[in-house]
Formats: structure tokens, sequence, C-alpha cells
């Protein structure tokens, strides 16, 4: 037992000094503010929509609920539009079903981006060529024009889950070839071929040791996804294709430009959904600008 | 620490060298495709590694000792191939080709029967998974119905035969020293207790201090298991207290093999004599200054000579 011995000992047997690690996260929040104020933004609109219905009547985002084409009041805060909807009522329950379109094409977007991804990047040779060609091509593709033949030719039936899917078909190659090309990367880690010579399968490497290694990246790309999810979304419902029966905020974009809103003076009916949406939209992308100062620390600034 | 009570790299008693082979390497040959033609980076290796043995493999960079044992573990990557030799290992009374073996089967005999600590054993642990997270991948891709006791049981042990605490166990690879990460990377392949245990240069990157600590594990564990050793690496001298038998390699090619004593008493192979006239000693400090002497050249003129194969240009 020498004295290098004992100082490495001494090392290992400290007890973990969890403080420290409270410390230096409260420390590195300190200096993400992007990451802080993009939650703290999407936290308040989750509240919004998950309390709102404790202090509005939600039954008056149906029309002919409410006193038609009044402007924000007391009674109604948002105004009502000219089919006798409560504006306010209609965010409280519009935003969460737009919420859900995203989430829905996010998480579909994400998941199969992520197996693609990983097995082309891993494996390579022809398993690679033939995903990484189908992503190729299906890029080209235009994608609102095939997300508007596909989502008016089943336009009568189209529910909020239906509509994420439709969105997310054409989401998932952004993400498959990006993470793609991280697994290029770390496929020739030392440590990746310390796991080939431990005598490990080829999953148990792609989802034990590679897909750890991702995890700040992937929730980068999550939040990614889903905001352009919704932005996909928004645009097919303010174009009327939309499930017509829900007053998500693309729907309500879409009422308020049929029934001419704007020429008509009705600023509040087109303000409301906007103003939600550019709120969504801040936090989404501060979110997902702070978690990519996680998975890529070089833009990180030097001190804040 | 247990794990080094002796004085002398070797041990305390100098193992008994049996004419009882583990690993029968021969006529190995890698290719790599160019276009110039195939180029072979080893070219018709082959020796015989004894049991308890600690076989050094030296030579200088690209000479193929670690193409070597990439290929006995199966490792080259494609389009290199073994394009032909076999490599015999001797266990339990049979005999197993592993160049023909499935990669299913060559797969399962990683870690169980042939383990390797590779070269940059610093950067060979995953930094976003703690130390106990490798020994339960590594176990549960042999025996998946192990249960989280026996696995950790198991680590306690290994950590132990290396002389490190179970608590490193809980921690990630960035909080520990380079020592102790080869540590633990020797306790990782031997999770299995293999019949033979490759170590690729398992001390570069690492001051001699703590060279010396490694390589008294890594000589005590494979004591412990019983184990032979395939040492691949150039330092001569950390060689010439951990081998028994030495082969040199030139080119592709096994140019020598001997007992570390005849290789430093008496090399025969141009290579080797160069190779042993380079050691420093204190009697020769300033050598470096001289021009090279008129000796030199003509020691480098025929290696050339007998190095000029066809087919092993570089």
């Amino acid at each position: 037992m020498d004295l290098a011995m004992q100082v490495e000992e001494q090392l290992v047997n400290a007890p973990p000094d969890t403080g420290l690690r409270r410390r230096t996260t409260w420390k590195y929040l300190r200096r993400n503010p992007k990451l802080v104020v993009g939650a703290l933004m999407f936290l308040a609109l989750l509240a919004f929509s998950f309390l709102g219905p404790l202090f509005v009547n939600t039954d008056e985002a149906a029309p002919m609920s409410a006193m038609p084409v009044t402007a924000p009041s007391r009674e109604y805060p948002f105004g009502t539009d000219d089919q006798g909807r409560n504006l306010l009522a209609v965010a409280v329950v519009g935003l969460p079903l737009t919420l859900q379109v995203g989430l829905i094409a996010g998480v579909v977007a994400i998941f199969i981006g992520t197996i693609l991804g990983l097995t082309a990047g891993y494996l390579g040779g022809w398993v690679d060529l033939v995903i990484r060609g189908v992503c190729d091509i299906l890029l080209t593709v235009p994608g609102l024009v095939v997300l508007i033949t596909v989502a008016a030719s089943i336009k009568g039936s189209i529910s909020v889950q239906t509509m994420g899917l439709v969105v997310a078909a054409l989401a998932w190659m952004w993400p498959a070839r990006t993470i793609r090309s991280q697994v290029l990367s770390l496929r020739e880690r030392a440590y990746i071929q310390m796991a080939k010579l431990s005598g490990m399968r080829t999953p148990e490497i792609i989802f034990r040791e590679i897909m750890p290694n991702l995890l700040p990246f992937l929730a980068a790309s999550f939040v990614g996804s889903v905001s352009a999810a919704i932005l996909a979304s928004i645009g097919l419902e303010a174009l009327g294709l939309g499930p017509q029966s829900e007053p998500t905020l693309g729907m309500t974009i879409y009422w308020s430009i049929t029934y001419n809103a704007v020429i008509r003076g009705l600023w509040w009916w087109i303000v409301m959904p906007i103003a939600l949406i550019i709120i969504l939209f801040l936090s989404l992308f501060l979110m997902s600008a702070g978690l990519d100062e996680i998975a890529n620390p070089r833009l990180r600034k030097a001190d804040a | 620490m247990s794990a080094s009570p002796t004085s002398t790299l070797t041990g305390t008693t100098r193992r008994s060298l049996t004419n009882d082979p583990v690993l029968t390497v021969e006529d190995l040959r890698v290719q790599f495709p160019t276009d110039r033609g195939d180029f072979n980076a080893v070219n018709g290796v082959s020796f015989t590694l004894n049991k308890g043995e600690r076989f050094g493999l030296v030579g200088e960079s690209g000479s193929g000792k670690s193409t070597t044992a990439l290929a006995i573990m199966r490792m080259i990557k494609p389009p290199g191939r073994i394009a032909s030799g076999r490599i015999l290992l001797h266990r339990d009374g049979d005999t197993v080709d592993m160049a023909t073996l499935s990669p299913e089967q060559m797969r399962e005999m990683r870690l169980s029967a042939v383990s390797m600590i590779p070269q940059g054993s610093m950067n060979s642990l995953n930094p976003v998974r703690r130390v106990r997270d490798h020994f339960e991948d590594s176990i549960l891709a042999h025996n998946e119905k192990a249960t989280k006791g026996e696995i950790a049981e198991r680590m306690n042990e290994l950590l132990a035969m290396v002389g490190l605490p179970v608590t490193t166990g809980k921690l990630y690879p960035h909080e520990l020293s380079g020592g102790m990460k080869q540590r633990v990377c020797i306790a990782l392949s031997i999770t299995l207790a293999p019949n033979v245990i490759i170590a690729d240069e398992p001390t570069s990157a690492l001051d001699v201090v703590v060279q010396r600590r490694v390589m008294e594990t890594l000589g005590h564990v494979q004591d412990l298991i019983g184990a032979s050793v395939l040492f691949v690496g150039h330092d001569m001298g950390l060689l010439a207290q951990f081998v028994d038998r030495v082969g040199v390699m030139y080119r592709g090619k096994l140019v020598e093999v001997d007992t570390i004593q005849n290789i430093f008493t008496a090399p025969k192979h141009p290579y080797t004599q160069m190779l042993i006239s380079s050691l420093p000693t204190l009697a020769e400090r300033g050598a470096f200054r001289k021009a090279r002497s008129a000796s030199d050249a003509a020691t480098a003129a025929s290696i050339a000579a007998t190095a000029a194969t066809p087919g092993a240009t570089s």
C-alpha cells in the first residue's frame, strides 16, 4: 500500500457530494437562460390549458354558446367570434389539441427516425444505402403538397390523432438523417470496440452503448420535430384541412379567415390564435436551442 | 492492495513454461485491398501460445502486430479480411479454429475464451455509463439469466482482483484516473475467466509509475485465472520485465521468435539487433546527436534486403 494507492482509495471512498452536483446544475441552468425561459414559457402554456377549464366554462368553445361578435370585455376577455364562441374558452380547449397534434407527430417521427438512423449509421453497407436513399428521395418531395393531398382526401373523417399521423408521415426523414450522422461518429469510439470485444450483440451495442450518448441530441431533435409538426398542422388547418369540429388554433384561424374577421374589424378573433402560436413557438425554439447547447457544448458562451 | 504484493513484475515464482498450447496461429494472412492490389498487413504469421505463458509481440508502428491481435479476435474491419490461416484455440481437450467460426459463435468466444484489453484504453469506457453498467453489459451478453445480485457479486470480486475498491462500481469513467480506468478494463477483460488475454499496448499514455502498477495487476490476474497473455507492444524495457517469449514482427512477418533472454543477448534478425541496440543506456548519452554511424547504415541496408518481399510495400 503506497501513497498513490492511498490517495486513490480516499478519492473513490469519498461520499459523493450531492450538494455539489445540485449547485453545478443550478449554475449550469443560470448559464443556459434559453432553456430556462423556454421551459418556463412552455410550463405557463401547459398551466393555461390544464388549469384553464377550472376557471372557464369550456362548453362555450362550441358555436352559439355566447353573444356573437363581442370585443374583449370583462365578461369575455378574449372576445367572442361570429359564431358565438367564447374565444377564451376556444383558447383553453384549442391549445392542448394543437399540442396533441404536435406531440403525436413528434413522437412518431422521432421514434421512426431514431430506429432508422441508429440502424443505418451503425450497420452501414447496403442497409445504410437503402435507408439513406429512401430518406433522401422523400426529402426532395415538397411536403406541404403531399400533406394537402392526403388531408384533403380524408377531410371528412379527420380527427386530431389522424392529423398528427398525417404530419408524422413526412417528418421522420430529417431526424433519421441527423441521427445517422451522429452514429457514424459514435460507432468509431474506442468504447464501442470494447463492447464488441466483450461479445455484446449488435442490438445491445446500439441501444445500450450508443443510444445513451445520443439522449441530449434526441431531446433537441424531439423539440424541433414537435414544433415543425405543429407548424405543418397549423398550415393545413388554416387551409381548412383540419378537424372541422375541433376548435384547434389552426382551425380558429381558418374560421376567422372564412368569416372575413380582418375586413370586418374583428381583430381579436385572429389575434388570439396567432398570439398563442407565437408564444408556443418562442418557447419551443428556446428550449430546442437550450437543449442543443447541452448536446453540442461548443455553442456555449464562455461566460454569461 | 492485494494485487501487487510482489516486488517484481514477473511475480514471485517463475512460472514453469509448459509445452501445452492454448492458442496456435498458423500461417495467418490479413489482406487489405488497395488500388495496387492486395496488401498483406499480416503475412504468414505462425506462433504458439502455451498455457500460462506470456508472449510478447513487438515491432515498429505498422508492422502488423496490432492487426495480428485484432485478427485473433476476428475484429478486422472490412474491407480488410483474414485471407488464410488457422487460429486454433485449445481448451477443455477441444480444438476450435476461430478463423472459421460463424459471427455468432465468435461473439460467444469473445470474453469467454479470448479477451482483449484494447489500445488506448483511456477511451475504452462509455462516458455516459457507470463502471457497473459495463460489467452488467458484458455478463448479460453471455448469460442473459444472470441476476443483479450475481452480477454485483462478480463485479466486486473482479474489482478486488485488480485492487480497486467496490465503490468504483458506481462511478462514471471521467471520475477515474488513467490507471484506474485501465485496471477497470483489465477487470472487464477477465470477467468470464478467458483462456487467452490479448493486451494491445495496455500502458500507452500512462506514466511509468502507473504503467508499473497496471502491469503488476495484469500479471496478478493472469496468475489468478491461469490464462495466457499475448502482449502487444513496442516498449522493449517493459517487455523484458514481463514476457517469457518474444516474437518480433517486421513488415507483416514474424521474423524472430525466441525467449526474452535470447532476444536480448543474441538477437539474430538484423531488425531485432537494431531494436536491441537502440535501447538507451546511460553510457551512450549524447548518441542521438551523432550522425548515423557507418554500422547503423549497414544494419538498415541489410534489413531492407531481407524484408524486400513482394506485396509488402508500405
